[in-house]
């Protein structure tokens, strides 16, 4: 019988071309094709010589592993969004690259304040054009950004950044003048320019989104005021941006394309990095992958100064254990930080001992002042009081996601256990659950009596890093879900003076008394033990030889990216 | 043309196309055969789906509160529930979801991403597919090469051989096989790439239509992006195929051993005729039967080890997008592809039930 | 090639050896049948040897495991057989600062360390000890140390030059290397003034300092739970409505077979993840998804098996002598399944093994701190490029744990009855 013979033949045919083209293939040069070339790159063993890129069009190619969650701008929510929305449309104002607070105006002038602080006025430049021709107008701008004030639009989106930013704290956008625009606030909110630099807040083209209607995914090519326009985009896997011929702001671009990859896993993203098929790993590529790419000649690898945080969100409602202010002191007593950091993370983390972190106005170390943690002495002596016992221990059930913030947040949750364990007078039962119920669970305080949640900001303030956990009668809808819908849970006797001391440093114009008035509120934060805050996370840039950014900005050596997290593509450049 | 269309036809029109032939020419007893195995696809079919329908439905996990997030409105919440058409009573939604199967309009993805599920689908399905298709080829070969060899050799040290072979690479966990060929293939010898299906950069050169990169690539002459695929390919379908192989060696070497045990054989044998005829001209052609019977349930096998593969290769493919759904509790794109991957299997399964009712005699239908 | 096959099985006549093996004892008959069976033999022994082995790991792990799975033993990513270095103190040459015992009580010392390095650890053990003995003596206060983390050595070491640390910690191979670059620095001998052991790790240490052997060992138990519970659940449920079908036959046979075979053609691995998804993260449940998907093997086996026999003459006598359906199932058919199920089960819990390592390593199930097999290999992926032996050392003991099961169940086969159809 023949079958044989021809199976026979099949596999050997299909060995022999694997073969060939592995052996070729591996020769290969990373970059390939005529049209896009980028800096000369080295691969790692076998070493080739570096090519000498012919003079054509410059391309850069950033990998990611963000994901694009809205390309609507009111309605822009993840990292992905905001750094493609503020390079497709020009905020009002911006923060200069590589700061997160040094205000540049943008397509307005810098937010002047009226007399009460009720208000503030930004002033529109002249000769603005979005990328297909179109030109601006007052009242376009003001039809446009009144859609993230528009509450029926706001609840129909997915992520209701409107409700957050805008409604919370406006009472009406409106036009004044030639090319005045004036936000109306509902009380006094000092901070209120640096919201203006967020994403959301950005004039877009009036034809692509309506003012009564979300579009999540808009066609390509997309216009906007910005330096760059998005020609294609593949969703989950390519965005492809090329200079904006209309842009006649302060960064312009400087390569001819850009394309943002995007990867699934970070370990993808850090062998394409090191493999030369991208030039840029950007976001959630991890302490243990950063460290490896260190060893790489041709690549430098940055850390950006901290911004997002881990903490623990304590369960304040009555009748669960954590109610007793004395159970959450001997909780915020007994955490090792240190501990935590090295053995979890290899001291790639920052223990964090206040929930503002440093480098914010008023950031002071209030959980170190208190507790000098691990301090088990005070741990047992709080317990004790509390009326606990060898025989009568604390039962805790401590709530955690999967992967949600990475596989390590398992080890960590181990090693917490354990450090509260340590007192001998804790018992704790450690829950996973999935992410798609934890969020509400944790935060509902119905669930746990402790749980492991993340926080970045939405605009670079310490009053970003507070209202979410006190407002109101005094917690916030980070730790007690305002809604009726959440269930019965009650909170009794909260420290009156949070909510206090929010409103007031919240009016306070001049910086030093509202440094102040920060400390006292981080203080009694830590004395009520609101949360605990644990970590600071690291965030690397990774770039080849060739990559730069703009020497004539701040930390050009992170590719002027800073504590806020935002990269504008119009600093890079390709030398050599 | 959408991807996913083009991939069902490739492979329904020949099938559709040999059914007609074995139909017209087969005896009316093999006809019936054919409509009543047909007829009995709709009901598996309509089994699972309907079972994963319900499983979702009752599995805890809101979907509108993990999209929406812990600072939602009860308005938001409210828009959304009826956006997704989840307020309505459950028969409802279930004649709802089995008409949107059949016309094929499979709703979005509401998490992460939000495209329309066709679109991710018609990304994967031919990801796994350029997946599964190598890896079952060598394993089919290289599986009825040794166990055939195997068992004209029994009891003597090739037997044995091949048998610790096949044992040996179907106790190894797909998922080691493959990181083990990875760290030493991509990690310390760096012949390999480590992870995807194309590099990043000659993918901006390839024109997909099918989304199945070989074919892609050979019908647009880009000889760069067929040599990037290949290579990104053979580590992945290599590790399926090898485990695979192991079962095949173990199914082919049974079922010959047993062949040459039957009395036709035996008598054969006893006319004097040469061996070699014996095994190639009666034999394997008889063993070969139970093997095609196989075939059809190793599908099962070839999908379950896919997701692994795709996890450990990060491979865009379907196994691995029904996992990461079933963690976001994306239930639209959960139901969607497990109809998808159940209709598959049916297909294939009732291709083989044919195939293998045409060619063995003995069955009686 | 005619002598290949062995006296051709003619079923009227029993071989000589056969009738032999008869004869004796069933310890002489395991020991005589070697000679006879030849290599399967050592198939079966070899397996059943490991098999034995395995199991008595899995029972009692303590006996076998050296460190606590669990616990921190040493420092992180440390190979197998590699001794960890010695942390020693460096601190100016004109300070008066010799060891962390020198430093001010219940004040943080800002103390500058490499990332990546077990000098954080080691200098904190170093301050809590001392904490303690000064504690034990009766006294008060506590050395506390602010730790300063840098990327490299060099940063942490220019940081005591500019006084911004009052010492550093590091590795005194790394020192050694530095010494010259720094000539206002000096090492102050050993961070820890108490003798200690270096101990160095048979397998070698993962991410978190744990012992990587001790997690391969408790792993065990996890694994055999597993297999077991999941295994004997499939039996329990599958065996019985094998016979029954058989037996009764008619609608109820074909309703069951229908689902059975909807449940065996789908692809197993997608219908566990599922069923783990959905009833969420627990031993049990892992227990349930797994049962789940082997019970049509062990249905469709016994339903075969019980059409069979119920047409042989002897069950048809004792039906006409009144004999009641329990009985006929009890005493005539069930006998007649065991051999062909025992096999299974031998290969059905290396599958539940394999499944359960496949199901852990997707994150499905258990709880992500449990010692188990699937669990160690998906966190070692990540550290694929400098930490090998975290993925090794797991993936071999799942390879070689369903490897002896299953050699068992293939050896069995070819022994019990070499006509016996696999599925």
């Amino acid at each position: 019988m023949k079958s044989k013979k021809t199976w026979w033949r099949v596999v050997a045919l299909l060995v022999a071309l694997a073969l060939i083209a592995a052996a070729c293939s591996s020769d290969d040069e990373p970059t390939g094709d005529a049209t896009t070339t980028t800096a000369p790159s080295a691969t790692t063993a076998p070493t080739t010589p570096a090519t000498t890129t012919p003079a054509g069009p410059k391309t850069i190619i950033i990998g990611t592993t963000d994901v694009i969650s809205s390309l609507d701008p009111a309605d822009y929510y993840s990292t992905a969004d905001w750094e493609l929305g503020r390079l497709v449309n020009e905020p009002l104002v911006r923060f200069q690259p590589g700061s997160n607070s040094v205000l540049e105006p943008g397509i307005a002038s810098l937010p002047v304040a009226s007399a009460d602080g009720l208000s503030y006025e930004v002033t529109l430049r002249d000769g603005l054009v979005f990328g297909d021709g179109l030109e601006l107008t007052l009242d376009m701008a003001v039809e446009q950004l009144n859609r993230l004030m528009n509450a029926d639009l706001q609840a129909s989106a997915p992520n209701q950044v409107g409700d957050v930013l805008a409604i919370s704290y406006l009472e009406s956008i409106e036009a004044v003048g030639d090319n005045t625009i004036r936000f109306n606030l509902l009380g006094p909110a000092g901070f209120y320019p640096q919201i203006l630099a967020g994403a959301p807040f950005v004039v877009s083209h009036p034809d692509v989104y309506a003012a009564n209607e979300i579009n999540l995914l808009p066609d390509t090519p997309l216009y906007g005021l910005g330096p760059w326009i998005i020609t294609d985009i593949t969703p989950a896997e390519q965005t492809v941006l090329e200079p904006n011929p209309f842009y006649t702001g302060t960064y312009p671009a400087k390569v001819d394309q850009v394309i943002v990859q995007r990867f699934s896993t970070p370990s993808a993203m850090a062998d394409a990095v090191r493999e030369g098929e991208i030039d840029i790993a950007w976001r959630l590529l991890g302490a243990q992958a950063a460290d490896e790419l260190r060893s790489v000649s041709s690549l430098t690898v940055e850390t950006i100064p901290q911004a997002p945080i881990r903490y623990l969100i304590v369960n304040h409602s009555d009748g669960w254990v954590t109610a007793d202010p004395l159970v959450r002191q001997a909780l915020a007593a007994a955490i090792d930080r240190d501990e935590l950091s090295d053995v979890v993370f290899g001291g790639a983390v920052t223990p964090l001992y206040s929930p503002v972190p440093p480098g914010f106005l008023g950031a002071n170390e209030a959980f170190e002042d208190a507790y000098q943690a691990p301090n088990n002495t005070l741990a047992v002596d709080l317990l004790t009081q509390a009326g606990y016992s060898e025989s009568n221990k604390l039962q805790l059930d401590l709530g955690y996601p999967p992967e949600h913030y990475g596989v390590t947040t398992a080890d960590g949750v181990l090693q917490i256990s354990q450090q509260w364990e340590a007192t001998g007078l804790i018992d704790v039962n450690a829950i996973v659950q999935d992410w798609a119920t934890y969020v509400s669970d944790c935060t509902n305080g119905v669930a746990f009596d402790v749980c492991v949640l993340g926080w970045f900001f939405d605009f670079p303030d310490a009053e970003n890093y507070l209202q979410p956990f006190i407002e109101g009668d005094g917690l916030g809808t980070m730790v007690l879900c305002p809604s009726e819908s959440c269930g019965d849970a009650v909170t009794t006797g909260t420290d009156p003076q949070l909510n206090q001391l929010l409103l007031e440093q919240r009016a306070e114009t001049d910086p030093d008394r509202r440094a102040a008035l920060l400390g006292d509120l981080q203080d009694v934060y830590a004395a009520e033990v609101v949360t605990i805050p644990l970590w600071l996370e690291p965030e690397f840039i990774i770039y080849r030889d060739g990559i730069v950014g703009d020497s004539s900005l701040p930390s050009p050596e992170t590719l002027n990216i800073g504590p806020d997290f935002e990269f504008i593509y119009s600093v890079l450049d390709v030398v050599g | 043309m959408h991807p996913l269309l083009i991939v069902f036809l490739i492979f329904g029109v020949p099938a559709v196309l040999g059914l007609a032939w074995v139909f017209l020419r087969g005896s009316e007893s093999l006809r019936r055969y054919i409509l009543t195995r047909i007829a009995l696809t709709v009901p598996m079919v309509l089994i699972l789906i309907s079972v994963v329908f319900l499983v979702l439905r009752v599995m805890p996990g809101d979907v509108v509160s993990s999209t929406l997030g812990p600072k939602a409105s009860d308005a938001t919440r409210a828009s959304i529930t009826e956006a997704l058409g989840l307020d309505d009573p459950l028969i409802v939604q279930y004649f709802k979801f089995l008409g949107d199967v059949v016309t094929l309009d499979l709703g979005d993805s509401f998490i992460g991403a939000r495209r329309p599920i066709v679109d991710e689908l018609g990304e994967r399905l031919p990801a796994t597919l350029e997946l599964i298709i190598p890896a079952a080829i060598f394993a089919l070969g290289s599986g009825i090469l040794f166990g055939t060899y195997a068992a004209i050799r029994r009891k003597r040290p090739a037997d044995y051989g091949f048998r610790l072979y096949s044992v040996i690479v179907y106790s190894m966990p797909i998922f080691w096989l493959g990181l083990l060929l990875r760290l030493v293939f991509s990690v310390w010898l760096d012949w390999t790439p480590i992870a995807g299906r194309i590099d990043v950069v000659t993918n901006t050169t390839l024109d997909r239509t099918t989304n199945l990169l070989f074919v892609d690539s050979i019908i647009s002459g880009n000889w760069e992006a067929l040599k990037s695929v290949l290579h990104h390919m053979i580590l992945p379908a290599l590790t399926l195929g090898l485990v695979l192989s192991g079962v095949f060696v173990r199914l082919t070497r049974i079922n010959v051993i047993e062949t040459l045990q039957e009395d036709y054989v035996i008598a054969a044998r006893a006319r004097g005729i040469r061996e070699r005829a014996v095994t190639y001209g009666y034999a394997l052609k008889n063993a070969m039967i139970p093997v095609v019977t196989v075939i059809g349930l190793q599908v099962a096998i070839l999908l379950a080890g896919a997701v692994l593969t795709e996890t450990v290769f990060n491979w865009p493919g379907m196994g691995r997008y029904l996992i990461q759904r079933i963690l976001l509790r994306d239930f639209q794109a959960v139901q969607s592809t497990v109809a998808v991957f159940a209709l598959f299997v049916a297909m294939i399964s009732l291709a083989v039930d044919v195939i293998y009712s045409v060619l063995d005699p003995r069955v009686k239908y | 090639m005619a002598t290949e096959l062995e006296s051709p099985p003619d079923p009227g006549q029993v071989p000589q050896w056969e009738l032999e093996l008869q004869q004796v004892g069933l310890v002489r008959r395991m020991l005589r049948a070697r000679r006879w069976h030849g290599t399967d033999w050592w198939f079966v022994a070899i397996s059943s040897v490991m098999v034995a082995a395995f199991l008595v790991i899995a029972v009692f792990p303590q006996w076998f495991a050296s460190h606590d799975p669990l616990e921190q033993v040493g420092p992180r990513l440390l190979s197998p057989g590699e001794l960890p270095e010695q942390e020693i103190l460096v601190v100016p040459v004109d300070g008066s600062i010799a060891a962390i015992s020198d430093f001010e009580l219940d004040v943080r010392t800002p103390v500058a360390v490499a990332q990546d390095t077990p000098s954080s650890d080691a200098a904190r053990d170093e301050a809590d000890r001392i904490t303690d003995e000064i504690a034990a003596a009766g006294g008060e206060g506590r050395v506390r140390l602010r730790i300063a983390r840098f990327e490299t050595v060099g940063e942490a070491l220019d940081s005591v030059v500019a006084g911004d640390a009052v010492a550093a910690v590091i590795s005194s191979t790394a020192f050694d290397d530095l010494t010259a670059d720094f000539p206002t620095l000096q090492s102050s001998g050993a961070v820890s003034s108490a003798a200690q052991d270096a101990t160095s790790f048979p397998l070698g240490t993962n991410q978190v300092g744990q012992d990587v052997l001790s997690r391969l060992i408790w792993g065990a138990r996890i694994a055999v739970i597993i297999g077991f519970s999941a295994s004997i659940a499939s039996f329990v449920v599958g065996v019985p409505l094998g016979l029954l079908a058989g037996f009764i036959g008619g609608k109820t046979d074909r309703a069951l077979t229908l689902i059975m075979d909807s449940i065996y053609a789908f692809p197993g691995l997608i219908l566990a993840i599922a069923i783990a998804a959905v009833l969420g993260p627990s031993i049990f449940n892992i227990i349930v998804a797994i049962a789940v998907l082997y019970i049509p093997t062990y249905y469709r086996i016994v339903r075969g098996q019980t059409l069979q026999s119920k047409e042989e003459l002897y069950v048809e006598a004792a039906r006409s002598l009144g004999a009641k359906s329990k009985v006929i199932l009890g005493r005539y058919i069930f006998p007649n399944v065991i051999p062909s199920v025992a096999v299974i089960f031998s290969v059905n819990v290396a599958d539940a093994i394999l499944t359960g390592a496949g199901l852990s390593f997707l994150g499905l199930g258990l709880p992500p701190s449990t010692p188990d097999w699937g669990i160690d290999l998906a966190r070692g992926q990540e550290f694929i490029r400098s930490a090998w032996w975290l993925i090794t050392f797991p993936g071999l003991a799942v390879m070689l744990v369903v490897l002896a099961f299953t050699m068992m169940g293939e050896g069995l086969v070819e022994i019990f009855n070499p006509k016996l159809r696999e599925r």
